[in-house]
């Protein structure tokens, strides 16, 4: 019985994954999304660092940001594209006319998120290391794929928080899906350390999970993180975070259901 | 078990200023087992809306709703696990006939080897590649069709599933929806604005009018309701003055004269022919031909529509 409900809940998680798969495929700009930006962005990175002699472990710095960037927003989209798709193709009502939960779309998208998020970031640590020299074949295993995992969380956050504001504010917050990211990496010190934000914004930054999980994966190249267990921060917030989506995530489906959003966006 | 059971549904929507407008003011209905149900009403009269409340999709603002005896609001998981629906012509518009099936099924948790079933069934196999959105609007709307018994639901809502259609694609559809309905014995409940079809297929029939029901029952139960009357209708090839020496008999109730035409409102058009040919004999020259017209749904809905 267990058995059974737990394998239908996998393939109901599963058939999002499948939907994104096709939709990502099928459409050239997502071609665009996982190869041609972040390689634009990371290469005009790599060669102002260069030009501006700023050192190997500075460089390093700048380039973990780009690429973590890069990796954020891809693995977020794909989260954001469960709603995205289907309000574009206005058949929102009939995924949300289906038994599969607001938690089985969100990580059958995450799981494709995961996966071009991944291809993204061996494409891009690999061009870093070749055209830029970037030392990162050094750093042990375990410790980059726990600072790619946070990096993944931090993407399902970011999405969640996507699908969430779409539910709420309907169409307008469509471009949330690019923005969110982009305005989080500012704050949570993507190409500087937190240490030169102005008061106020360092205190939001310590508040965001990648900050710590960027600090904690820069502690290999020399820079010194802001808390004693930067790793620990970085989950304990995720978690805390992922707790307060999930009930916002079902407080937001419910009042889509009561003022009609769902029929609004599937129009 | 009734298969759907509403008790004064009340639903509103907030506007582009602030107001609040009413889509269904004290909706109360039951519809049995494997009934074919149908929901009439002319344009924005709340039908979308009731069918998105019975099929989980909205949440009224006051009210109950029951599927197979579960609880809409609270059960929702377990009743969508029994239902499906078909609403308008929009899916997932990158996914081909075989890919969109295979989502919905797997979305629902089923195994998918219904789908080759329902594409063959849909007479869709020789578009199982084509991308929806390069589909004609009657291979969307079958494809629409086969999406709502993906799932082997129990409990079907259509939306107008034959809106937008040609006259032959639209018949071959309602012929599906009466097939699966008497080979899988399953519920039914669907709008519609072609009167022929909710005649075709609906065993009762309800009325709405501005978020109200105005009428429900059977279709000779509606006809009563209204006093629809049969008509016999004699068409003449010159106007003339006409009198009849005696009064028409029982069963004849009014006499018009109307554009070259008498139109005889009987009871039964059938039993009724013979007198009325003896009362026009005297104009016999006169007549171009007689036709019968039995009482149908359009003369109801109209009716409703003009009394709300």
């Amino acid at each position: 019985m267990f058995f059974s409900s737990l394998q239908k809940e996998l393939r109901k998680t599963m058939a999002f994954a499948y939907k994104n798969i096709i939709m990502t495929r099928r459409n050239f700009f997502t071609v665009f999304e996982t190869l041609f930006w972040p390689l634009i962005s990371l290469f005009s990175v790599g060669l102002m660092g260069t030009y501006l002699e700023i050192g190997e472990n500075k460089l390093a710095f700048i380039m973990i940001g780009a690429i973590s960037l890069s990796v954020i927003q891809l693995a977020q989209l794909d989260v954001t594209y469960v709603l995205l798709f289907d309000v574009w193709s206005k058949s929102l009502k009939y995924t949300f006319a289906s038994p599969s939960s607001f938690i089985n779309m969100l990580m059958g998208s995450w799981v494709v998120g995961i996966i071009r998020g991944f291809v993204a970031f061996l494409i891009l640590s690999a061009f870093s290391i070749y055209v830029f020299n970037l030392n990162m074949l050094s750093i042990p295993a375990g410790a980059l794929a726990l600072f790619l995992i946070g990096l993944f969380v931090t993407a399902l956050l970011i999405g969640m928080s996507a699908c969430i504001l779409m539910l709420i504010f309907g169409r307008r917050a469509e471009i949330a899906a690019w923005t969110l990211t982009a305005i989080i990496m500012l704050v949570c010190g993507i190409y500087y350390p937190v240490s030169v934000l102005p008061f106020e914004f360092r205190l939001v930054a310590l508040a965001i999970p990648v900050t710590h999980f960027l600090e904690y994966f820069r502690a290999f190249y020399g820079f010194s993180p802001t808390t004693s267990q930067p790793l620990a921060a970085g989950f304990a917030l995720s978690l805390m975070y992922l707790a307060i989506f999930l009930i916002l995530s079902e407080w937001s489906l419910k009042r889509a259901r009561k003022n009609g959003m769902i029929i609004k966006l599937s129009e | 078990m009734k298969a759907v059971e509403c008790k004064n549904l009340w639903m509103s929507y907030k506007t582009l200023f602030g107001r609040r407008k009413v889509a269904l003011r004290d909706v109360s209905l039951e519809i049995e087992e494997g009934e074919i149900f149908g929901i009439l009403g002319p344009n924005a009269a709340g039908k979308t809306t009731l069918i998105s409340i019975l099929s989980t999709l909205l949440i009224p603002d006051s009210g109950s709703v029951s599927i197979f005896g579960m609880d809409a609001f609270k059960e929702t998981k377990k009743i969508r696990e029994r239902i499906n629906m078909s609403s308008g012509l929009n899916l997932p518009w990158s996914l081909s006939v075989y890919e969109c099936l295979k989502f919905f099924g797997m979305a629902y948790g089923v195994k998918d080897n219904r789908i080759e079933e329902l594409i063959e069934s849909f007479e869709l196999s020789e578009f199982r590649d084509v991308e929806f959105e390069e589909l004609s609007t009657g291979n969307k709307q079958k494809l629409s069709l086969a999406k709502a018994f993906v799932n082997d639901p129990e409990l079907v809502f259509l939306d107008e599933p034959t809106t937008g259609l040609d006259p032959d694609v639209a018949r071959k559809v309602r012929k599906k929806i009466l097939k699966i309905h008497e080979e899988e014995g399953i519920t039914i409940v669907l709008t519609t604005h072609y009167m022929a079809e909710a005649e075709l297929l609906c065993d009762r029939i309800t009325f709405l009018n501005h978020g109200r029901i105005i009428a429900e029952g059977t279709q000779d139960d509606l006809k009563k309701i209204i006093g629809a009357k049969d008509r016999v209708i004699v068409e003449l090839s010159y106007i003339d003055t006409i009198s009849f020496d005696k009064l028409p008999p029982e069963g004849i109730y009014s006499v018009e004269f109307r554009d070259e035409k008498l139109i005889f409102f009987v009871d039964s058009g059938e039993k009724r022919i013979k007198e009325i040919v003896k009362l026009i004999e005297p104009y016999w020259n006169n007549v171009k031909g007689i036709t019968v017209e039995e009482a149908n749904l359009e003369d109801v809905f109209l009716e409703l529509a003009k009394r709300a």
